[in-house]
């Protein structure tokens, strides 16, 4: 591997795709200092320009766009006290009141220097255990990637927002659309008459309009409903490095903790940077002398926040790379960065690719050096851009959608598919359905279906799922996960009718009693 | 009178549409005679899947009852006039999606974006104008010459 790791090494330091990791980044931190755009919309609008680059070239820039991502959504947090991107929620906690004492670059330095010890500890995860998963899951058969696919969808359904039958639908609906066009039998399905739909849907378009539109849209009825005002906000912000340096000195255990709790939950499907940050978080507060100054602007709420969702970027690769399922949305989308570039991420991934496996390694380190030094000189810059008003910001997404979406194979078909999605993304959105089940249905649908039919023709049993003894523990785990998720279910409701019924007006007056 | 709350209205249409696509699985040609499934029994697995789920989804917002409502009621038109800047985008984005192989990648982005601008920034003072027209006429060349000189991909 350290030969590969090495060959990968001199791809990517190449002046191009150094270039390339470099401008990943600005736009990932850019991305993820926009309140409402996400580390996701950055991605998703990226994504269309590595149609044309190499796989490591493409690879390097999805990579550099998350690095920065991840670490972005500080900027708005701090500045605005409104979290660029779900997974800084808590570092708003303690980074806003830091900045309102007076503070913005010493929260700001905080943050990014968690978020680059956090990456680095991350890719150490991603490195020892990604191949020893790979190389345990070698041995799976379709029977065990099949109950392995089922499980990661179960997962990430149960965990979408409590909502769990509207999760499962969701994830059924995304792996329906995939049955769409000719299957592996030269079978033609669901064309509705239309040739375009012969080949199926693109998966990119698809993932654009049902995630961009709803995100996009939604943003617009949030302006609607309440007015937020940037005026006034001081982006004159200097970082005071050696403050910083006694500042993270003592934060030594809580990166360190932070870090491998983000790892951990990154590499588990249906999780990702928001659970992350608040189980660092609540860590952070258990394990800490003070818990009484959580709130309040300690850089130990700061820290825990943001080495823990920058760790997901690199333990999120661990399922994606090494067994091909992608755990959140970000990852569904590298994961279809790859597959557009005729990479498949699953175990074999690592004997067959082995260059492009090091290439993402050696990206995610030259991401963090890159993502921390255009943090600390461009912070200003970056204070600036998270300014940008929705109004300016929809538009020009919607127009990179559209081309995007074109220009995968330069088919106008594409966009009215892209269109199609968007409303219906809307509306499901509308009607409180989680979105990243689908979204991962869709990615996942084709593989799941192979599998399952190649599982079926090597023997026809359906019982033989649940005698090979991993196939049965993966459905097992996907049965408890739907169990816990209702039990979850049950408890949220519980706390909203206690909730409702504290808010009832009681029918005696008060002195009554 | 039953109300139709959102819950509803979804478990309805997943009814609807695993109605519809159960149907249009008649239409898929049966397993020839090596092989043990044919190409509907995947599409199939998974309507009856999302059937399941939408009755068990209808069956429990019937139980629950409709929420009382904490809003009134809107008129369509008030619902309307609510959100028409959302469905002014999504009318923009379609005439955008219809136009470009008509008059062009150029024309037509601008066009939308111009207009999408104004309807979201508004048009009530010269600064707005300005800025419009400045990301409008900045933004749709600077795409096109990435796409076509630099990632070497045609635009319509």
């Amino acid at each position: 591997m350290a030969d590969f790791f090495l060959q990968a090494l001199a791809q990517v330091s190449s002046p191009t795709v150094l270039l390339l990791i470099v401008i990943g980044v600005l736009f990932g931190i850019v991305g993820g200092s926009i309140p409402g755009f996400t580390v996701t919309m950055a991605i998703l609008v990226v994504f269309p320009f590595t149609f044309a680059m190499d796989p490591v070239s493409g690879v390097s820039l999805m990579v550099g766009v998350f690095v920065g991502g991840y670490s972005g959504g500080i900027v708005s947090g701090v500045m605005l006290g409104i979290p660029g991107t779900p997974s800084s929620i808590t570092t708003v906690y303690d980074g806003y009141p830091m900045a309102q004492q007076g503070q913005p670059g010493r929260a700001l330095g905080i943050g990014v220097a968690a978020s680059f010890l956090g990456t680095l500890i991350s890719v150490a995860v991603l490195v020892f255990f990604g191949p020893l998963i790979a190389s345990f899951s070698m041995n799976f058969r379709p029977w065990e990637i099949t109950a392995l696919i089922v499980f990661a969808l179960t997962l990430v359904a149960g965990l979408s927002n409590g909502a769990l039958l509207k999760g499962l639908l969701a994830a059924a609906l995304g792996l329906l659309i995939t049955t769409v066009g000719y299957d592996r039998n030269s079978n033609l399905r669901f064309d509705f008459g239309l040739p375009a739909l012969g080949s199926g849907f693109e998966i990119l378009p698809v993932m654009i309009g049902v995630f961009a539109f709803s995100q996009l849209m939604g943003n617009i009825e949030k302006l609607r409903d309440e007015k937020h005002s940037s005026k006034g906000v001081d982006t004159n912000v200097s970082i005071p490095y050696a403050r910083i340096l006694r500042d993270m000195a003592g934060q030594k255990l809580n990166t360190v903790r932070s870090s491998l709790i983000g790892s951990l939950v990154g590499a588990l499907p249906g999780t990702g940077g928001t659970v992350a940050n608040f189980v660092s978080y609540d860590q952070a507060k258990k394990f800490s002398r003070h818990p009484e100054r959580f709130g309040t602007g300690t850089p130990d709420g700061i820290v825990a926040s943001e080495a823990s969702n920058s760790a997901v970027a690199g333990g999120a690769f661990v399922p994606t790379l090494a067994l091909g399922i992608p755990g959140d949305l970000p990852m569904a989308i590298m994961m279809g960065v790859l597959i557009l570039h005729g990479i498949t991420p699953g175990p074999l991934m690592f004997e067959q690719n082995p260059v492009l496996v090091g290439a993402i390694y050696a990206s995610l380190l030259i991401g963090a050096v890159i993502m921390v030094l255009c943090q600390l000189m461009l912070v200003r810059w970056f204070a600036k851009i998270s300014l940008i008003p929705q109004q300016i910001l929809v538009p020009v997404v919607l127009m990179l959608c559209a081309i995007g979406s074109y220009a995968l194979n330069n088919n106008l078909f594409d966009i009215w598919v892209l269109f199609a999605f968007g409303i219906l993304g809307y509306l499901l959105w509308k009607a409180d359905v989680p979105l990243t089940p689908l979204i991962l249905g869709v990615v996942l649908g084709n593989n799941l279906e192979r599998q399952l039919f190649r599982a079926l023709e090597l023997d026809s049993s359906w019982l033989t799922f649940l005698t090979r003894p991993l196939s049965a523990l993966f459905l097992a785990l996907a049965v408890a996960s739907l169990i816990f998720s209702l039990y979850q279910n049950r408890r949220i409701q519980r706390h909203q009718r206690q909730a409702q019924d504290l808010a009832k007006p009681s029918k005696e007056p008060p002195h009554a009693a | 009178m039953l109300t139709l709350t959102k819950d509803r209205a979804l478990a309805l249409a997943m009814l609807v549409l695993a109605g519809i696509l159960l149907v249009e699985t008649g239409n898929i040609p049966p397993p020839t005679s090596w092989q043990p499934y044919g190409s509907a029994l995947f599409p199939r697995i998974l309507l009856v899947v999302i059937a399941v789920l939408a009755t068990l989804l209808l069956i429990r917002s019937l139980l629950a009852g409709a929420p009382q409502r904490t809003t009134p009621r809107l008129a369509f038109g008030e619902w309307l006039a609510l959100n028409r800047t959302v469905l002014a985008l999504f009318a923009l984005f379609g005439l955008y999606a219809l136009l470009l192989p008509l008059i062009g990648y150029l024309a037509a982005t601008l066009g939308f974006l111009v207009a999408s601008l104004a309807l979201l920034l508004g048009v009530d003072s010269r600064r707005k104008w300005t800025i419009n027209l400045a990301v409008s006429f900045t933004l749709a060349p600077l795409v096109y010459a990435i796409f076509r000189f630099g990632l070497k991909v045609w635009l319509p």
